[in-house]
């Protein structure tokens, strides 16, 4: 009697075997995709842009870029960092469009659930303070910091995911540290 | 300004512990490590159901493109590229902007007139993908009538800024040597810019 044929879960797979079963044709499978990236590429571009809404498209544009693109992938097991880095082109392309009048984290501070309780609404705030702070650095700045600092990324993926080298990255990273320290010092 | 402490930069990277710092560096360390923990929290908004919905979208026919390319209004656009080329194509602007006797295009105040040229000698097909056709080929496609390697072809698109690439032998994707501005694609190449003025001025 033959044994039943086990599937393997989203979890078995690994990133080149996904992207091998999307490019033969399985497109359901870039929803494994997106669900192991899709909210570290969300987080990674509102902390680059701001806001919730311009960091949705950036990333619904990435993501579909990628899936476009995707046989030009070189090297699938780096999937991730691929991914940083169409989804950082997406972000510095918008802050590139970005107007005056496009609305600042001054104008859309995070705001609590309504559900919230007392910690977690000093959460957001505390949120709220960093974003503003996180702001007022470069974006090339910004950009070294949160890749690091919190979507840990190492030198060797950030380097994969920006395109540039890791001594550039490090010094990056190191002002931005600096630079930060300084404007939390003088937000209120 | 801040300073930050070699150290602490040093156990930021991971590359040492944090046991023997001074209190002042614990606190540029504590600092730091709250402002990246508060912008840890993951965002509670997905983007799957909108992507996943484009990606099964079944791309368009070539007769479905061509018959969406037909129908809508297209700016004459004109990408300048070699030297021997600017002739031609500072005639086509001017039959483009001089009213003639004839009905000619319409081109709106916000759309422009543009040529594309490119030297591929040998090759069987020529086309533009850019950010005006969604990076789908079919539509832009250039011609060598007379079989000297130079592939040419004009496009209305609206004014601004483009981003394109030539595909040759529908296969080959191919930066314009010659475009003078580029940007990165994203994936290792870089893609031409083109700019788009309106005729209208």
């Amino acid at each position: 009697m033959n044994s039943p044929r086990v599937l393997p879960t989203d979890r078995e797979l690994s990133d080149p075997e996904v992207v091998a079963r999307i490019l033969s044709g399985d497109v359901e499978s870039f929803g494994i995709v997106i669900r192991r990236y899709e909210s570290g590429l969300l987080r990674y571009a509102t902390r680059m842009l701001g806001h919730p809404d311009a960091a949705a498209d950036a990333v619904a544009e990435g993501l579909v870029r990628a899936y476009r693109h995707l046989a030009s992938c070189r090297d699938p097991a780096r999937l991730k960092s691929w991914l940083y880095r169409i989804v950082g082109n997406r972000c510095r392309s918008h802050l590139a469009r970005r107007s005056a009048s496009d609305i600042s984290l001054d104008d859309a501070p995070p705001l609590p659930d309504p559900s919230d309780t007392e910690a977690s609404a000093e959460r957001a705030e505390q949120l709220a303070l960093v974003q503003r702070a996180l702001e007022t650095i470069s974006p090339e700045k910004r950009e070294a910091f949160v890749l690091k600092h919190v979507e840990g990324l190492s030198y060797e993926e950030m380097a994969e995911a920006t395109g540039e080298r890791i001594p550039t990255l490090k010094m990056r990273v190191h002002r931005a540290r600096v630079a930060l320290l300084e404007a939390l010092k003088e937000e209120p | 300004m801040s300073h930050i402490d070699p150290q602490v930069h040093r156990v930021l990277d991971g590359e040492i512990p944090p046991d023997g710092l001074t209190p002042a560096q614990r606190e540029q360390l504590d600092a730091l490590t709250r402002a990246a923990h508060a912008l840890s929290p993951l965002p509670r908004a997905s983007v799957a159901a909108r992507v996943m919905a484009e990606v099964r979208r079944p791309p368009e026919s070539a007769g479905a493109r061509l018959a969406h390319w037909l129908t809508e209004r297209h700016a004459v656009t004109i990408s300048f590229r070699p030297v021997w080329s600017l002739a031609l194509a500072a005639a086509l602007a001017a039959v483009a902007v001089i009213p003639g006797h004839g009905p000619g295009p319409v081109i709106g105040d916000q759309e422009g007139i543009a040529q594309f040229v490119g030297r591929f000698p040998g090759a069987k097909s020529v086309d533009v993908v850019g950010s005006f056709t969604d990076w789908r080929s079919g539509s832009v496609v250039l011609r060598d009538d007379d079989h000297d390697g130079i592939w040419r072809g004009t496009v209305v698109l609206p004014v601004g800024q483009h981003e394109y690439m030539f595909v040759v032998d529908g296969e080959r994707w191919v930066t314009d040597p010659l475009a003078g501005r580029y940007v990165d694609d994203g994936f290792g190449r870089q893609n031409a810019l083109l700019f788009v003025r309106s005729i209208a001025r």
